[in-house]
């Protein structure tokens, strides 16, 4: 399948660089985008030094792989291959969200849903072999969540996502695979200082997620008894009173459910693959804290630390963050000119949590703020569990995803979980990405009914009253939410017979 | 509508309207296998008056399935070709199979109070049914009224000849009249029931008395005879070509194609030579006796004189026979005289060079004669009769007659030929009023007698003959069927007039397109499935329906001449009765 040949000599060179470049448009586009947007004196011969930067990388790479090098700068191996033969009755859920969007002069966003696709390979019945879901939550109904903040609508589909996959979770006991799109955690600190959700709101939550109201109940329970106990002591002088409301500070529940959900995976056997797939990733951590750090060291090492300086005819390219930053290079972009498709990146602790900090937040109906410690949340006790990831290279057109997986599960994971990504990701070879997911995007894709049937009055009156939490009559809030859905997706909700 | 039958109107959903809806289409969205192309349907709605005074009214919307379409949208295209490339089977991957959305386009036909009473005519609907209604699947009394439409207080003119092909239990009765009046077209390929469709109409009018006129070149509707209570009424006949009302040009042209070619010289002599055989035959019974003694005495065939002579290609050759002795024979001189009386211009001055050409022209015409004699047995057998046409044209059509004229045996240019000479007669006839009864004439493969392109003399002669009876032939009574199994070979005038349709099945792409052109009825989707009908399925278009529906044609009680038998078993019985007869 590939076109790089492991012991092409010419990869080794920037001429051979240069001419993989030009059989791949996306990175070559990338490529040209950074261009314009680096500082003049670099914007000359970036497409020339880059191509002799990652050919000196490359090099780097081979010789270590010879063993002519001691320490490798970038440990590569080929994905595990597996093939749907071996991996024939195994139960996996893909968990999507998505946001309904009114388009006025601005977008309201109007709901949030998230859809399950849960599938068994191999069944042939299909009443047996697939059952979707959908979990949506009507924005303007929430208490808490600062709504003012562009975020607000990320921390509510992170938490119904989580709640999804939970849920899933529970109910499939042979559930062998749960696959989200995106981080499976994402950069929590700026998510901080949202103000807490109410009971009321974890209801709304709940009402989607538990199959019975027991099981909600319980859940509600136990993170506030622990909340109670050990977490928001921690975070703020005013548990007592957070305690008493019943309020759930998000951040400190979307940890909660992480660690639920970790907890649920840890008594299955065989343990569930739990993983996270990023595209597009703009992440730049693995090229800095890795890649290049040990670049960097090498250089060091020999007495060139010049090096990145000289070949820029620059001063400052004096570390992996200033190189980064000056020119501007993604994981993505520089493992995409390294991995060849079908190999996968070392594993490395994603640093995930690092601005949790002290901050300020303010209560429901509350007009003032308070001091709110989120530091303690680094605990994967009480707050956030440790992730590990990988780059995987799916193929030649497309860029490296990212897997994400808990690393309290086991060094299995990352492998179990690369294998499956990348057949999962063969399905489309042109998008490179798991074709379950962008099956559940497609069912989690909120359509866009209300722009073109109806006027632009209803969508607005519609819009905005949903919005603010106006429509309170049940009958009307479920037959507005059914409108919304009302289009050629119809079929997606019809009852599985 | 009672309440009950809202109930089991649930029972019957087949799908919701979606998307766009107007009041001429609209599109379900139907769960999978529960509805087929070309069902009918029905969607209840409301309809309030524009002046708001008045309770709105409640009407029942019909609609036919036109064509469903089928899609997942989760199964990308590019993850079919990697299934393809790696073989895999798709159910031993994580692809979505579950979810196909199934939409059912379909047209509107009309509406009708919901309570049926208006039996079955079908207004317009003029306002969209409403998105998200339900629609069901009708009773097959409900559906049987509206396909007959204002047949219903019209029984008389309705003829049996159908079930819905998807409900069989509902028959499809089509208007007669418009059918004897307004000339019917039934096109489809070879083998797709025709023929059946066509006698099953015939042994239906019959029934009513309607006078037929059967032009058949296969002998596909001899069987009609061997039907109880049609045994006296059927008439097969074979045909003589009657050379004698034809000009003489024609006629050497026959003995060019069936004998030999005339040179130049021998036809300035044939145009004499004709005339005189025409003025042969009198009707004076002493006289005639007379002529034909004296010829066979002159050619030295004594035969003739037993036999008699009748209008045909062979007392050409005698003549010319006669002719040539009389010039060459020293002692001739009587017979000469004879021939000058017998009403041959110029023969007295005719030479002994000419008594070469007409020797030329004897053994010519002797040949197109014996020709001609051998199309005349296979036609005489074909038909199974022994009954040569009436002299009279006019006594083909009868009260309650079916008249059968076998063509089979004859070349085109022949059968189309006496094809036009009879269905002049009879429509001058009408014109003119000497016929009093009406009729209908039926064209099996008609493309040869109403061609898109006449080559020769005897197709122009046809298709003018056709257009004109089908152009007026609704003013004078007399009605065509066309059947055709190459209809982009039709006139298209003349298929034009056509006012009904019955299509079966047609794969050829070129009739395709010239019936959904010809035919403003026959949608595109109808025309789609042409190529899928089955043997005796057909859509049924234009007049002598309510609207279009698929039906399938109830077998005809006649046989037809060709059903298909297997040939080896067919030989292994002659076989066997050869062996007997010999031991
Ligand atoms: N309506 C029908 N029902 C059952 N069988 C039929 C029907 N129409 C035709 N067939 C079968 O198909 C054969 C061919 O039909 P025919 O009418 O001779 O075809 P065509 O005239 O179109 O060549 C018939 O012999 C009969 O067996
Ligand atoms: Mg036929």
């Amino acid at each position: 399948m590939t076109i790089f040949n492991q012991n092409d000599p010419k990869r080794l060179t920037e001429d051979g660089v240069r001419e993989d470049l030009q059989r791949q448009p996306h990175i070559f586009m990338k490529l040209a985008e950074n261009a314009l947007t680096v500082a003049e004196s670099l914007r000359d011969n970036y497409f020339k030094n880059t191509a002799s930067f990652v050919a000196a990388l490359r090099r780097a790479i081979h010789a270590a792989g010879q063993g002519q090098r001691t320490e490798a700068i970038l440990e590569t191996a080929n994905i595990p291959r597996l093939d749907w033969e071996m991996l024939r009755d195994e139960v996996v859920t893909f968990i999507d969200g998505g946001v309904g969007n009114v388009q006025i002069s601005s977008q309201i966003p109007i709901l949030l849903r998230v859809g399950s696709y849960m599938v068994r390979t191999g069944e042939r019945n299909l009443a047996e072999r697939e059952h979707f879901g959908y979990y949506p939550v009507i924005l303007g109904d929430l208490e808490g969540g600062s709504k003012e903040r562009s975020d607000f609508i990320d921390i509510v589909r992170i938490t119904a996502e989580l709640l999804g996959g939970l849920s899933a979770l529970q109910r499939t006991p042979d559930l062998r695979v749960l696959m989200f799109h995106g981080p499976l955690v994402y950069l929590m600190s700026g998510y901080a200082g949202h103000t807490p959700f109410t009971e009321k709101d974890i209801d709304l939550f709940l009402d989607q997620y538990a199959p019975d109201r027991e099981l909600g109940q319980n859940l509600k329970d136990e993170f506030l008894e622990q909340a109670k106990l050990d977490i928001y002591p921690q975070m703020t002088d005013r548990s007592d009173e957070w305690s008493e409301r019943r309020i759930f500070e998000p951040l400190s529940w979307i940890a909660f459910l992480y660690r639920k959900l970790i907890q649920e995976a840890k008594i299955r056997n065989p343990r569930p693959v739990i993983v996270g797939v990023v595209e597009r990733g703009k992440l730049r951590e693995f090229s800095e804290k890795k890649l290049l750090e040990r670049v960097f060291r090498g250089l060091r090492q020999k007495g060139n630390e010049d090096y990145f300086n000289k070949m820029y005819g620059r001063t400052d390219l004096k570390s992996p963050k200033n190189l980064l930053d000056r020119l501007g290079y993604t994981d993505t972009l520089l493992l995409a000119m390294i991995l060849e498709p079908g190999q996968m990146s070392e594993t490395w602790d994603i640093s995930k949590y690092a601005g949790l900090r002290e901050g300020n937040i303010s209560l429901p109906g509350e007009a003032g703020t308070s001091r709110v410690n989120y530091a303690p949340l680094k605990s994967s006790q009480i707050g956030f569990p440790d992730i590990q990831g990988c780059y995987l290279h799916v193929s030649e057109t497309t860029e490296p995803i990212r897997i994400e997986v808990f690393k309290e599960l086991g060094g299995n994971q990352i492998t179990e979980a690369a294998g499956r990504t990348y057949l999962y990701s063969r399905m489309l070879p042109g998008y490179g990405f798991p074709i379950g997911l962008d099956i559940a995007d497609k069912y989690a894709h909120v359509p866009n009914w209300l722009t073109n049937a109806y006027g632009k009055l209803i969508k607005h009156q519609l819009g905005v009253s949903l919005q603010s939490g106006e429509i309170s009559d049940a009958q009307m809030r479920r037959i507005l939410i059914q409108a919304i859905y009302m289009t050629h997706r119809d079929w997606l909700f019809r009852p599985n017979n | 509508m009672s309440s009950t039958a809202n109930v089991d109107k649930n029972s019957k959903y087949v799908g919701t309207i979606i998307g766009e809806s107007t009041s001429r289409e609209f599109r379900l969205a139907v769960a999978h296998e529960t509805i087929r192309e070309q069902d009918i349907i029905a969607v209840d709605a409301e309809l309030r008056h524009p002046d708001g005074n008045q309770p709105p009214e409640q009407i029942r919307v019909w609609a036919k399935v036109q064509r469903i379409e089928r899609l997942n949208p989760l199964f990308p295209s590019e993850a079919g070709h990697e299934l393809a490339e790696t073989r895999t089977d798709p159910f031993d991957t994580i692809l979505s199979l579950s979810r196909e959305m199934v939409t059912a386009v379909c047209q509107v036909l009309g509406a009708e109070p919901i309570d049926g009473k208006s039996g079955g005519k079908l207004d317009h609907l003029r306002y969209p049914p409403q998105p998200a209604t339900r629609a069901y699947r009708p009773d097959s009394s409900d559906i049987a009224r509206v396909v007959l439409g204002d047949l219903q207080e019209k029984q008389k003119r309705a003829l049996d000849i159908a079930t819905l092909s998807n409900r069989p239990e509902v028959d499809v009765l089509v208007d007669g009249h418009s059918i004897v009046t307004r000339h019917l077209a039934i096109l489809a390929m070879t083998g797709a029931g025709k023929s059946v469709t066509a006698r099953r109409i015939i042994e239906q009018l019959a029934k009513k008395n309607y006078p037929i006129v059967i032009f058949d070149p296969h002998g596909d509707y001899t069987g009609l005879s061997e039907v109880d209570g049609l045994k006296t009424r059927v008439k097969r006949y074979y045909a003589q070509f009657p050379i004698f009302e034809e000009d003489s040009e024609t006629i050497a042209e026959i003995v060019n194609t069936l004998g030999y070619q005339l040179t130049d010289t021998m036809r300035s002599r044939f145009s004499d030579l004709f005339r005189a055989a025409t003025s042969f035959i009198v009707d004076d019974p002493k006289e005639m006796k007379e002529r034909t003694e004296w010829l066979a005495k002159a050619i030295g065939r004594p035969e003739i004189a037993d036999y008699g002579v009748n209008p045909n290609m062979w007392l050409v050759a005698n003549l010319a026979e006669a002719g040539e002795l009389a010039l060459r024979n020293d002692n001739g001189d009587e017979n000469k005289a004879k021939l000058v009386e017998l009403g041959w211009p110029g023969f007295d001055k005719y030479t002994k060079t000419d008594g070469r050409t007409l020797e030329g022209i004897k053994k010519r015409t002797y040949r197109a004669a014996s020709a001609l004699s051998r199309m005349e047995k296979t036609n005489q057998i074909v038909a199974k009769s022994a009954e040569p046409l009436p002299v009279d044209r006019k006594e083909l059509v009868k009260y309650g007659q079916i008249s059968i004229i076998a063509l089979a045996g004859y070349t085109g240019d022949f059968q189309a030929t006496i094809y036009s000479l009879i269905a002049d007669t009879i429509f001058e006839a009408r014109v003119t009023g000497e016929l009093r009864l009406p009729t209908l004439l039926l064209l099996e493969e008609a493309h040869n007698f109403a061609p898109a392109r006449a080559m020769t003399p005897a197709e122009h002669r046809a298709i003018s003959t056709t257009k004109q009876i089908a152009q007026e032939g609704r003013k004078f009574g007399v009605g065509l069927i066309l059947v055709s199994q190459r209809p982009s070979r039709l006139d298209e005038t003349t298929l034009s007039q056509a006012n009904s349709f019955i299509i079966m099945r047609m794969v050829n792409p070129a009739d395709q397109n010239f019936v959904r052109k010809v035919i403003e009825t026959l949608g595109e989707d109808e025309a789609r499935i042409l190529p899928d009908l089955d043997v005796g399925e057909a859509i049924l278009s234009g007049q002598l329906i309510n609207f279009p529906v698929l039906v399938k044609i109830k077998k005809s009680e006649s046989e037809g001449e060709r059903e298909e038998k297997d040939a080896f078993e067919e030989l292994e019985k002659a076989y066997k009765d050869l062996r007997n007869n010999q031991s």
